[in-house]
């Protein structure tokens, strides 16, 4: 893993998005998207896209750029502004036998479509036995300066709603294989792509085209024996900044990346627990409600006696994400807030 | 200019067989005889749950949906189960869904007219949220242009929906894409309570086809064929590429919005009017008697046939197991095998 400084514009048009790795061969978080999205194109015409701009324009992230010259505008769709349509028409082609891969501009957008979200797509399967083979792809997360519209973690809102696989992939690799998955999956599934991490994160990332991450497996990214922080999304990034001084200070730390946060991989997360005794769940959705708040239930639930202090939780409060970056930095957990907690717990 | 059109039935002009007529006055008489039926089972409390009758929209109903063939989609609404019955749904299957039985279309895990059957008549499982499923609509419509066949999806709503962001978002994109897609609006007159004139301010809904680019016409839902022509002339127009249609079918709701809705916002003169004069199963069946097609011992071996069929559903209903409890949580994933295996029948006909 490595960072690197936000880089300028796809390559050429009509490209292959593996030609935009590195001269390593290495892929950003935004690229391994794309090569995911390219690969299913390519393997099974059934895949198409729809979202708007982004065909010609190539995505208001530039994750499709190239797209529509490869696969023409009936696979590369562009809509009207209408997240309902857009749903409900992801909803009508994958009962028609298409497995549609809807992107929203932003995850804050999702709200406009939440009803075809939530009162069809999560419910149908389980009301009918129609399988609903949809991907909704969507930009999530703050730590860019781009304020509340434009910086939520929708994941909770459709956690609750049952019936919709979701994933928030920290890194290049994982985003790659999760959306191959999920585009295979023939279950409805919900991609949220950390938009702090696309063009910040990179490395080496399988070219084999059946490179698959399997969808509600948590992975330890770093091992460690005195305290637990259990993680997802672009937060990952920042329990390893903690956790690399916090080793400097003699305190080792293991962090369990999620990685798919509905269904939670109870298994991963409480088998770290009982190594570690400790443990803090740290997310960057809200803490009234959101993603961590179940997982430090089921810790507090099925690890009780294992655990030597508290289940403690690191997340911004329930308000709208602010702009400004003095209060965007207090609203999010940073890595002073990490190491904080840690030290806290450990003085148990 | 797109132009809206009003159009008169022509007895003249008979547009289907005498056994394709003669069947339609069945289906007919087969909704309005099981919404009878069934509001009386309700009343007696001997049904779970709610009813929401759709009689006097029937002419709608049986009209647009005879024009469908086989492989076509439907996607209703929870007053449209008349327009399910023409499709093809079996009346016992019915029935065993809206008393929550294993052998209903959807396993008890929905009830009432929250019906439907994709994997076999092609029928969307009606969801309340009105109109949700006219954007899904246009998906299924968008599969058929892209798989280059010749189906076509019909949705249908009420005057309610038109009021409804997606209603606007869903036929925009249709009319875009030239999508072959239906779009029907059962004017029955009321959304619930209200009436049109709360609700839009056009004279007609029809006439709002003209900001989409795509024809619109409206016909009178008490004439069966006068309904059924305007759709047969919309699915074609979807079947050879033309794109959209908007129909505008014009009823009263005889009964309230739901079993318990007595429906007193509804003047009583211009409930009698409708229930004289716009009475779409009644004047269906003097055409038919006047032009020959049946005569009355028809008729009375039809109306036989309907109430044998739905004891008969009854029977079936009473005798289908409930769901069994422990199979609660099954299928919400599709590996969970639930839908793809026979469900257990343990479930015992006592109601809880």
């Amino acid at each position: 893993m490595a960072t690197a400084k936000v880089e300028a514009g796809a390559a050429g048009h009509g490209a292959e998005p593996r030609g935009k790795r590195t001269d390593a061969g290495e892929a950003t978080y935004l690229i391994a998207v794309a090569e995911a999205l390219w690969e299913e194109m390519e393997r099974d015409e059934k895949v198409f896209m729809l979202g708007e701009d982004i065909g010609v324009y190539g995505g208001a992230f530039k994750v499709t750029e190239g797209f529509i010259e490869r696969f023409g505008a009936t696979r590369v769709m562009d809509t009207p502004i209408a997240e309902e349509t857009i749903v409900g028409m992801a909803v009508g082609a994958a009962m028609e036998d298409l497995r549609p891969v809807a992107e929203f501009q932003y995850s804050d957008f999702m709200s406009s479509g939440f009803d075809e979200i939530t009162t069809v797509l999560a419910r149908y399967h389980y009301r009918t036995g129609v399988r609903l083979p949809v991907v909704l792809r969507a930009p999530s997360g703050g730590m860019v300066r781009a304020s509340n519209f434009h910086s939520i973690n929708p994941e909770p809102w459709f956690a609750y709603t049952g019936g919709i696989k979701i994933m928030c992939p920290a890194f290049p690799s994982d985003a790659k294989g999760l959306l191959k998955s999920a585009i295979r999956d023939d279950n409805p599934s919900i991609f949220l792509e950390h938009k702090w991490i696309y063009r910040r994160i990179k490395e080496v990332v399988s070219e084999d085209p059946d490179f698959l991450v399997p969808i509600g497996k948590a992975e330890v990214k770093r091992a460690g024996d005195d305290v637990t922080i259990v993680t997802y999304g672009a937060m990952v990034h920042k329990a390893l900044e903690a956790a690399d001084t916090l080793a400097a200070k003699g305190i080792s730390v293991e962090v369990v990346d999620l990685r798919t946060v509905y269904p939670i991989d109870e298994e991963t997360v409480l088998r770290s627990i009982e190594k570690t005794s400790r443990a803090l769940v740290l997310y960057e959705s809200y803490r009234f409600l959101g993603i961590g708040a179940e997982v430090a239930a089921v810790i507090a639930e099925r690890a009780f006696q294992h655990l030597d202090a508290p289940v403690m939780r690191l997340a911004p409060p329930n308000i709208p994400v602010p702009f400004s970056p003095t209060l965007e930095d207090a609203f999010l957990p940073g890595v002073a807030d990490i190491e904080r907690a840690v030290d806290e717990l450990s003085a148990w | 200019m797109v132009a809206t059109k009003t159009q008169k039935a022509d007895s003249r002009k008979r547009p289907l067989t005498d056994d394709r007529l003669r069947e339609m006055l069945h289906t007919l008489k087969l909704c309005r005889y099981f919404d009878e039926r069934m509001e009386a089972l309700y009343r007696q409390g001997r049904l779970p749950g709610a009813i929401y009758s759709g009689r006097g929209q029937e002419g709608t109903h049986v009209g647009v949906t005879s024009a469908l063939r086989a492989d076509d989609s439907l996607f209703p609404t929870h007053r449209d189960l008349s327009a399910q019955l023409t499709k093809g749904l079996d009346l016992p299957r019915v029935m065993a869904q809206f008393w929550g039985r294993i052998d209903g279309y959807l396993r008890g895990r929905d009830g009432n007219s929250h019906i439907g059957d994709w994997q076999g008549n092609r029928t969307f499982a009606v969801i309340s949220h009105l109109p949700i499923a006219y954007p899904v609509a246009v998906g299924a419509a968008l599969a058929y242009k892209l798989a280059g066949d010749s189906r076509v999806a019909m949705a249908i709503c009420g005057d309610g929906s038109t009021s409804n962001g997606r209603w606007h978002e869903a036929i925009n994109t249709s009319a875009i894409h030239r999508l072959p897609v239906v779009w029907v609006v059962n004017n029955n007159q009321f959304a619930y309570s209200t009436p049109n004139t709360l609700e839009f301010t056009t004279p007609t809904i029809a006439e709002r086809a003209v900001a989409y680019g795509i024809p619109g016409v409206r016909v009178d839902g008490g004439e069966v064929l006068e309904v059924y022509e305007a759709a047969r002339e919309a699915v074609e127009r979807a079947r050879s590429g033309g794109g959209p249609t908007l129909i505008e079918s014009v009823s009263l709701r005889w009964r309230g919005h739901a079993g318990h809705d007595p429906a007193t916002y509804v003047p009583a003169e211009m409930l009698e009017d409708y229930m004289a004069n716009h009475d779409p199963v009644k004047n269906f069946e003097e055409y038919l008697l006047a032009e020959g097609v049946v005569n009355k011992e028809d008729v009375a071996a039809i109306q036989q046939r309907v109430e044998a069929a739905f004891d008969e559903g009854y029977e079936y209903a009473q005798a289908s197991p409930f769901p069994e409890t422990g199979d609660v949580t099954k299928g919400q994933w599709v590996e969970d095998g639930y839908w793809e295996a026979d469900p257990g029948r343990g479930g015992g006909t006592e109601a809880p």
